[in-house]
């Protein structure tokens, strides 16, 4: 942590943040960019900032939640553990931080997902939507992070 | 004066369009506006002691840049030691940045 940097920043800042929009197309086994959205997602809602995920694209897959834990091959079980847990726990576990807490919201677009065969196959607390989610998603956001993916 | 967030996710030499992110960031220094380059993920493959990639971002820093790498993705690739001017940091630091507030965020 460098505080010094940190309050540097914050004292010249006009705005306060309270509510993220991350748009994200990347999905699973592709790239680290959900891993890293997710981490930075929980982040920010320790920080009390609420947070909205705009899934696109390959990014549809990630709550499926016919994913399983599988299993990791005998030589790395002693480095990995024995199961590798799908991302969708991860989404499942940070959509139920905001019973208690700040909440996070994620939509995935209805769109991708037909085209994908998962429309029915998400996780209980994604929500199936459309780009007018994805226009009120931005335009209700204090800050939008458009996470790109690699081509 | 405005304030830009460039969150580098990618290694800064696998495209090209690395070199016109490092532009866009020395053009936004330039023309008065504060900026924090962030390196995580592959981005900060670039800030490894004695890469040539390295030396842009030096090079950057000096002439005001803010440049941090997110201390997970350097333990993951076994970066230990960093290009003068850049600093270790974290995702917490990040959080706090964003929650400070910035008039654009690019994430490479």
């Amino acid at each position: 942590m460098h505080n010094d940097e940190i309050s540097e920043s914050q004292e010249s800042s006009q705005k306060h943040v309270r509510k993220v929009a991350f748009i994200l197309a990347t999905g699973s086994y592709q790239r680290e960019a959900p891993t890293t959205v997710l981490r930075l997602a929980e982040k920010l809602l320790e920080r009390g900032i609420e947070v909205n995920v705009w899934a696109f694209e390959e990014a549809v897959t990630l709550t499926n939640r016919d994913q399983i834990e599988h299993n990791e091959p005998p030589s790395l079980r002693e480095v990995l553990g024995d199961r590798h847990a799908p991302i969708g726990r991860f989404i499942d576990q940070l959509l139920r931080v905001g019973l208690h807490g700040t909440k996070m919201d994620w939509v995935t677009c209805i769109l991708c997902a037909q085209e994908r065969g998962v429309e029915r196959h998400q996780i209980g607390g994604a929500i199936i939507g459309t780009l007018g989610d994805l226009w009120k998603f931005v335009k209700g956001a204090d800050q939008v992070i458009a996470i790109p993916v690699y081509r | 004066m405005k304030r830009f967030l460039v969150v580098e996710s990618r290694d800064l030499t696998e495209y090209t369009s690395g070199t016109t992110l490092m532009s866009l960031v020395e053009g936004l220094g330039k023309s008065g506006d504060e900026v924090v380059l962030f390196l995580l993920e592959n981005g900060v493959i670039a800030a490894r002691k004695g890469a040539d990639a390295g030396q842009g971002l030096s090079r950057l820093s000096d002439r005001g840049t803010r440049i941090f790498a997110e201390d997970v993705s350097c333990r993951a690739r076994g970066i230990a030691a960093l290009a003068d001017g850049v600093r270790e940091s974290s995702l917490d630091f990040l959080a706090d940045a964003i929650a400070g507030g910035f008039d654009n965020i690019v994430w490479y």
